[in-house]
């Protein structure tokens, strides 16, 4: 399955970005090009909302890595919401878990954001 | 075209066997996953298995990168896929046209902030036992984990 991404605004500013399906290496570039359009617009502050995503390689793990990239260097801030328990394991294989705060709910991740 | 085939022979005890050969990224990707869920069906585990859920991530990395790095322009060749299990064991074989992966195969797990280079460091941490040979002109992989 293709990955498709949606994105949308919250009330108070913060960018959710939605993935539905396999970020993987097929999948990944959708990401990257979502995050790049959010960033166009200033310091963003952006929970990816990972519920949607079956499964992650190396290649869209990659993604998201470039995401905190871009989005720290313009002064903003990445959350992870709603990984499954696959995408949990990859970033606790990866270490990457020390990198990310994920958060179990994108509510969750929302709060005093 | 690809060419997707498995058997599921009546019992649990008996080999599972898949066969599939194919030439393109996100067709490739489909047909590991796929292959995966037959497995899963015939062997009546469940969705989240953690040891199959592991292997799978193996097998997606590999074949990540034999889709990837497999196919140089002008290969003719498609990328052949055999999936085996028997005796709570599964192996996968891969076989691509692409250059000499010896180098790339002692990789160690990047810096947090590299985005690539993780594949084959990861899949020898999810496998039991993760084989590469080139025999002439093919890299031939071999994948391995107890399930």
């Amino acid at each position: 399955m293709a990955l498709e991404v949606l994105t949308r605004q919250t009330d108070n500013g913060v960018s959710v970005i939605a993935p539905t399906g396999r970020l993987d290496v097929a999948g990944a570039p959708a990401l990257k090009d979502a995050i790049s359009e959010v960033v166009k617009d200033g310091p963003p502050r952006v929970v990816i909302d990972m519920g949607g995503v079956s499964f992650v390689d190396s290649t869209g793990l990659g993604s998201v890595i470039s995401a905190l990239k871009q989005i720290r260097g313009g002064q903003g801030e990445l959350r992870l919401a709603a990984p499954n328990q696959q995408v949990r394991v990859v970033l606790e294989l990866t270490t990457l878990d020390r990198v990310f705060p994920y958060y179990a709910t994108v509510e969750d991740a929302l709060t005093g954001f | 075209m690809p060419s997707p085939a498995f058997s599921r022979l009546g019992s649990n005890q008996e080999p599972f066997e898949f066969h599939a050969t194919f030439a393109h990224l996100e067709e490739g990707l489909s047909i590991l996953h796929k292959s995966v869920d037959a497995l899963r069906d015939a062997t009546g585990r469940r969705f989240g298995d953690r040891p199959l859920m592991l292997f799978e991530t193996a097998l997606a990395e590999i074949g990540g990168n034999v889709l990837t790095h497999g196919r140089p322009p002008g290969t003719k060749r498609p990328i052949e896929f055999d999936l085996r299990c028997d005796d709570g064991t599964v192996v996968a074989l891969l076989s691509d046209s692409g250059p000499p992966a010896h180098a790339h195969l002692s990789n160690q797990m990047p810096s947090h902030t590299s985005e690539a280079g993780r594949g084959i460091a990861m899949a020898r941490r999810l496998l039991d036992e993760l084989g590469y040979e080139r025999d002439g002109e093919v890299n031939r992989w071999r994948l391995v984990k107890k399930l």
